[in-house]
Order: structure tokens, then sequence, then C-alpha cells
């Protein structure tokens, strides 16, 4: 591996990326860019910390923002500047960094950066071919430009969480940042995109990234349920309007706590076939009123009840075996230990141990997709706050020390 | 709407449902030239499953294959036949980049890799989409949406304690490993173009994504955390989620459901003011917001329904917005599709055989790049002709007897 690590520059080896962004849907981009190969620097502060490095410590009771699991995940791999942009000569050091790179992210709410005076115009004075992305929730322009939001309520706006719930239930809602990863890995596509029209044009390029927009677009089957028959999908619980069974099915856990459950689908009648056969042919199986993929939908709770009989006396991962192998689809309903430790995971590198100076050995994720010439590679720990502020402002911007602890003494770098 | 940033790019996209063919829809949209191959007679099985404009059933009335296939030109092909694996690698040997989304059991049965394709073609770029991707135990294993929701880690956290966990609403997972083949795509393209250490050029390669790794990887990726740390905010805990900050979840309002969260301190001062500063909200158990949501949240959701209950969710987000506060009305798609803000953005597209259709468009804005409107998906095997005599150079006769033989 770390043989590979020194021969492998990754795809974007040579592009550099100031990184304005925070919090998730800000930070992810830069992440994914540095994984392959590009230099990003994080332009932080103490002025307003990341909210990923705020918060309770994992060790001790001192608020400290080295000891932040989430942020050196999604951080993992950059340089940290401090540019404190509340000061003008901050400002300042972070346009004449523009003029040494490529990209540039930011994720603040619209006209943060026009107020500092970073606004593409501003930037492409000092860099005239900058890819500059602005990330937010909804967009540069239009009316709800300036609502305040974050990801479970754009997911809300979005029409996401609408259908999530038990069937004919109220709307719970999905917790997770959905509206950060569909927002950012958008905007990873539309940097490089730009990034390959640049090397050809040498044109620069803005984009501005709506992650309410981002997240609608991932909604093509509620949408067009709507657009193509009038119909509003409400709560679907585990529906899904072609296959049954097509559910999370109880199996026999370790403890009457530890209950667990396997996903099961059945999307044809050969599917089917291994289905029946994994259960030893039941006689309620060959009963007609599941002897089409029409009538098993239309008798699906009937079908489900039955399924359940089955595996609730019978261990998660033994059903996924059997199943598998009769080629039928189905996993076990996995919690965060259990995919850690899990043998494909493992096999497939999808965590790495990386070494962090304030917690030690984290498993951090790696990307999802492997390039066999010019693999993803997290280039290092997530950085500590100001690490990189000699490396950046003396060495590429020609800073002298004492200059530097001026600047740092004025808490202008800070 | 189409952007030029790709449009020298050219695509072959290869497969059935969501995954291929978002990657295919997100490069096209960027001004790639995508070539959709899909099964002769039966084509995409998106095809078939809808929803149909009009509760019509008819493979160029599906919904979902519309709006997923925009943009892109249609072929139809057989790749199962050895001549029909023929002419891909005659399609191949004329691109840039191969997407596909089939199943590496269908990969061996059709014959599918990447070698024999480099090698008439040593710059081409091919994605490869998988359940669990070409290497490890889980490979040949089959997945759907709820499979990979589970294994992903979606499921666990979803749901009610007692009952069963839930996936997303409708499959999602597809978007996520189209999004990651179209960047790493154009990523593979830009290396291709660079040199290696020994000065040779890097060429085309070949790309293995797993759709679960989009799921336990990216999406909630730092949760593997979780078993070090014990983290609880993914178990099933109905509509709340633990050790948030109180509110964060989905309430009941006047006409509907909203979302309620204040992450920042003033943000909730904010709130409680807008609601009169009620006088729960001066309980000597309620000074830790943390608390608040991890002991006695459906008691604090009688008191904010009580107030958001005299309040419709247009009030509410016109409150958000005076009052910098975010809250969230849980919008149905007819609410979505119908929504002021969005309405240049939704592009409504003519096709023939059936009412114009508005769809989404992409949701990044480049307002230096030209852009053209967006073509409509096309009708099974549109542009056989145009690519296969007009590109391959086969005779008018050749066509026909492909296509009498159930090749094309």
């Amino acid at each position: 591996m770390q043989e590979q690590q020194q021969e492998n520059k990754g795809p974007l080896a040579g592009y550099r990326v100031l990184d304005f962004g925070w919090v998730l849907a800000g930070a992810i981009p830069g992440m994914v860019l540095a994984d392959m190969g590009a230099e990003v620097i994080k332009v932080e502060t103490r002025q307003r910390l990341d909210y990923m490095r705020q918060g309770r410590p994992i060790i001790g009771t001192e608020r400290d923002p080295e000891q932040h699991p989430m942020f050196h995940n999604v951080n993992r791999g950059k340089l940290s500047v401090t540019l404190n942009t509340n000061h003008p000569e901050a400002v300042d050091l972070a346009r004449s960094l523009v003029a040494h790179c490529d990209v540039v992210i930011e994720n603040f709410s619209p006209g943060v950066m026009d107020r500092l005076g970073l606004s593409y115009n501003d930037l492409r004075a000092v860099r005239d071919d900058i890819v500059m992305v602005s990330i937010s929730s909804n967009g540069q322009t239009g009316p709800l430009r300036d609502l305040r939001a974050y990801a479970p309520s754009i997911g809300a706006m979005a029409g996401l969480d609408s259908t999530l719930g038990y069937e004919g239930e109220r709307p719970l809602g999905l917790k997770h940042a959905y509206a950060d990863i569909a927002g950012a890995l958008h905007a990873v596509f539309a940097i490089v995109s730009a990034l390959y029209q640049r090397r050809r044009t040498g044109q620069g390029q803005y984009i501005d990234l709506s992650m309410l927009k981002a997240t609608v677009a991932t909604l093509g089957a509620g949408l067009m349920e709507y657009e193509a028959t009038g119909r509003v999908l409400g709560p679907m619980g585990n529906y899904d309007p072609t296959m049954a069974p097509y559910g999370n099915y109880p199996c026999q856990g370790q403890t009457p706590e530890d209950q667990r459950w396997v996903s099961i689908a059945v999307a044809n009648d050969e599917e089917w076939r291994g289905l029946v056969e994994a259960m030893g042919s039941p006689a309620w199986a060959a009963e007609e009123r599941f002897a089409s993929r029409y009538r098993r939908h239309q008798n699906r709770h009937e079908l489900d009840t039955l399924v359940t009989e089955w595996t609730s006396a019978r261990d998660a991962w033994e059903i996924t075996g059997l199943l598998q192998s009769q080629g039928v689809a189905a996993m076990p309903v996995m919690d965060a230990e259990e995919r850690l430790y899990d043998r494909h995971n493992r096999e497939r590198g999808l965590y790495q141990e990386i070494e962090h100076p304030a917690l030690g050995v984290e498993p951090i994720f790696n990307l999802m997709w492997n390039l066999d010439k010019t693999p993803p590679s997290i280039r290092g720990h997530a950085p500590t706050l100001g690490q990189h502020n000699r490396q950046i402002l003396c060495d590429m911007l020609g800073l002298s020390e004492p200059q530097l602890s001026d600047l740092e003494e004025r808490q202008i770098v800070y | 709407m189409t952007y030029s940033l790709l449009e020298d790019v050219r695509v072959l996209e290869l497969g059935n449902g969501i995954s291929a063919a978002y990657c295919g829809k997100l490069l096209a949209g960027m001004g790639a030239q995508v070539a959709k191959i899909e099964t002769p007679v039966t084509g995409d099985t998106h095809r078939s499953y809808g929803p149909f404009i009009d509760d019509d059933p008819h493979q160029e009335r599906s919904g979902m294959f519309l709006y997923l296939n925009t943009g892109k030109r249609g072929l139809t092909l057989d790749i199962a036949t050895p001549t029909g694996m023929g002419i891909l690698r005659d399609l191949a040997a004329n691109s840039h980049v191969l997407v596909h989304n089939l199943h590496p059991r269908e990969m061996d049965r059709v014959n599918l890799s990447y070698e024999p394709l480099a090698e008439r073609n040593p710059a081409l770029v091919m994605a490869s989409i998988t359940p669990f991707g070409l290497t490890g135990p889980y490979k040949y294993y089959k997945a759907h949406d709820i499979n990979l929701s589970a294994a992903g880690g979606i499921s666990q956290g979803l749901g009610e304690a007692e009952r069963e966990p839930l996936t997303f609403g409708t499959a999602e997972v597809g978007y996520f490993a189209g999004m990651a083949a179209a960047s790493s795509i154009v990523m593979a393209l830009l290396a291709g173009e660079s040199v290696d250490a020994g000065g040779a050029p890097v060429g085309g390669q070949h790309i293995d994504i797993a759709e679960v790794e989009t799921m336990s990887g990216v999406y909630n990726g730092p949760e593997a955390l979780m078993a070090v740390y014990e983290w609880r905010m993914t178990r099933r805990t109905g509509h709340h989620s633990l050790d948030f900050p109180y509110p964060n979840c989905i309430l009941r309002c006047k006409d509907g459901y909203v979302f309620a969260g204040s992450p920042e301190g003033r943000q909730w001062r904010r709130l409680l003011e807008l609601m009169g500063s009620p006088e729960w909200s001066r309980d000597p158990r309620f000074t830790s917001r943390t608390v608040m949501n991890n002991e006695y949240a459906d008691e604090l959701d009688g008191y904010m329904e009580e107030w958001l209950l005299q309040h419709t969710k247009a009030e509410l987000l016109e409150m958000a917005m005076e009052h910098r506060i975010p809250l969230g009305p849980v919008r149905g798609f007819d609410e979505v599709r119908n929504d002021p803000g969005l309405s240049d953005w939704f592009e409504e597209i003519e096709r023939p055989g059936a009412r114009a259709l508005s769809y989404p468009n992409a949701p990044y804005t480049l307002p230096d790049a030209p852009s053209t409107a967006t073509t409509p998906a096309p009708s099974l095997g549109q542009h056989n002709e145009e690519v296969y005599t007009g590109e391959l150079g086969f005779t008018h006769e050749q066509l026909v007897a492909l296509s009498q033989t159930g090749i094309i």
C-alpha cells in the first residue's frame, strides 16, 4: 500500500484546490479531489470554526478542534491554512492563493463571498481560468436563496421525506445528510467536467449548485409518478411497485434485544422459484394466489407473513447464504460495527486505518470507485488547525517568517 | 438544458435501471454524445415498469425511462450473441467511454470484459457498476435497492425500534452509483491524457464501482466510527434521532407536516421567541437540548405541535425565511413540481406519441457555459440506422439482416 501510494499520484495530480468548504456538503468535494491526487488547501479560521470541529471532545471535557472524528473523515488528505477573513489582509492572502489554484470550493450562505470580495468575478481577475463552485441550499438566486436550511430540512422540501415512513402512516423522514451527499457528488462531477473543458479551451467556469435541486434530481420515481399520472406518493414502507416479496424480515437474534433482520427482494419467476427451493418448497408456495408476479404482488401482505414464519427461526447470514446460492437477492440489515468488520468490506479495503495525532488510529472510509491505473488513495490524516500555514504562506506565497509571526500575532492568520 | 463541457466525448451506455442510465444522463447533460444500448424488442427494463403517462402501459410511455434517458441516442443490440458482442467491440473502438451495470454473472455469461475492448482501443475508459464490486466474497451476490440499503447501513436507522427497518421511499442507491460513475469517468479521461512516471501515456482504464459502497462509503462512511465511539445517531427511533439538539424532527402542522430544526442555539432562541416564549421553555428539565431530545422528545413534540398546528406550511416557510430558522415543510411531489422557485428549472420536453412532460434539469447552473435545449429520451432503436449504417458503415441490407435475426 505504501509503495503504491508513492507511485500512484492519482488522476488529478497537478491540480490545486482552494477549499473554503465546511461542514459536510462543502467538505466532501475537496475530500474527493484530494483522494484523487489534487492538492487541497482548506481555508479555515478559529474565528468561526468548522461545525465539524465543534462539540464534545472524545477525550476529556475541554473543547478541542482536533478531536472530531467526523471532521477527520471528510477532511483527510487536505492541507490547512487559517485565515481570519473578517480582516481585509486575510482576504488579500486568500486572493493571492487563488492565483496558485485551479479550483475554488465554497458553501457559505449566498452573498458571503461577494461581501468578502471573493466572488467569481473577483477571483477571475486574479486567475482568469479559475473553476469555482458555490454549493448552497437553494442556489445563488431565486426566492429561497436566503432560507436557512440544512440537510434534513432540504430533504423535507425536496419531497424525499414524504415517502419515508410505514405505508399509510405519518412521514418519519430520513435522518441522514442525503442532501449534503447528493449536492457534494454532483458538485464533483461539475468540477471535473469544467476541468476537462478548460484543458481544451483554457476557459474557467462558475458553477452554482443547489442542494435542493440535487436532491430533487435523484427522486425520479416520485416526480414522474406525479408528472405522468397526477398521483402523489405518500409514505411507502418497504414497497416496490413491481417486486414481492420485497422487505426486511425478522430473523433469529442472539438475545431478544438483538433482533436481526434480513432484506429479501424477488423480481421474477426464476427468483421466486429460488426462494421456494431455499424454503424447502412449502405447500403454500404452490398455491394459486402466489402463482405469478402479479398474484404475488396483489397478495404481498399474506406473502410477507408466510415468509416471516420461515425467516424468524433462522440466522440472517444463514438466510443470506441460502438465498444467494439460489440466485435470490438478500442481505442482512447491517449496523456500523458489522460493516466495519465485514469480510467483503475488509477484502475490498472499504475502511482504511489512518492515524491522527489527536485520536490515534481511526477507520476512514475509502471512495467507492476504483480506477485500476490511478486508484483513489487517502493521502494523509485530516490536518490540524493551521497545520500548513508556514508551508502555504511562506513557501507558496513567499512571506517571511517575521511577516507570518506578525500576521499570527494580529490574528489575521488565525 | 445541455451544457457543452464534454462535447467531444463519445459514450456507450449499456444496462438497465437507474445507475448506468443516470451516469449517462449526467454525461449527456454536460454535452457528451451518449448512445444507449438496449436489448432488442424489450429494451431497458424501466420501459416496462412505469409509471406510465396517463396510466397507459407502453414501452414509449414510462416516466422513469423518459426521465433517466434524456439527451441520448438509442440503439438496440443483443450482446449475448457473438455477433452482437463483435458489434459492441466495433462501437467501443469508436468511443471514449463505456459505462454499464451488468451484474458480474451477466458479464461472465455474455463475455463482457475490459481487456478485449482495450486491445482495440487502448484509450477506452470502462466503468462497471455492480452491486458489490468486481472483487470480494459477495461479488456474485444479487441485490436490489432494499438489499443495498440494508447492507449499506441505511435501513438499520430507519423506522421504529420494534418494527421492521425501512428503506428509502423509492429506489435511490442507483443515483449515487450513477454520480460516482460519471465523476470517476471524467477523472479517468483527464488522467488518460497525462503520462505516467515512465513517460508512457496512461491511456484508458477500468473503473470498478460497487453500488453498496456509495452507501457504506461516502453516504454514511463516517458512521463506521459509531462502532468505535459508540455513537447512537442512527438507531431506529421513529421520527426522532438520538444525540441531536432538540428539535430535529418532523412534526405536525395545520395542513401537513414540517421538519423543525435548530442546530444553532440562536436559531432555537429565535424559534422560542416566535412561539411566544412559552412557559414550558423555562422548565428546569429543559436546559440541555440534547437531554431534551434524548429524554423528553415526545412531551416536547406536544408543546411544539400546539403552536405548529395553528400554522400552515406556507406560513411556516415564510416565518422561517424572516426569522432565519431552518423549518422545512414536508412537501409532496405535487408541491415540489409546482414550487414557483423551481418552475424555470423544470424543462418541458416534447416527444412524439404522447403529451410533453416536464423534467428536472441538472442541479447546477453554469452561467458562462453555452447551453442548448435537452433532447428527449430515444425510442427503442431510434438511432440504429444513423449509427450502424452512418457511423459503423453497415449496408442497409446488413442492418435488415441483423434486425431479422434478432441481433439489432
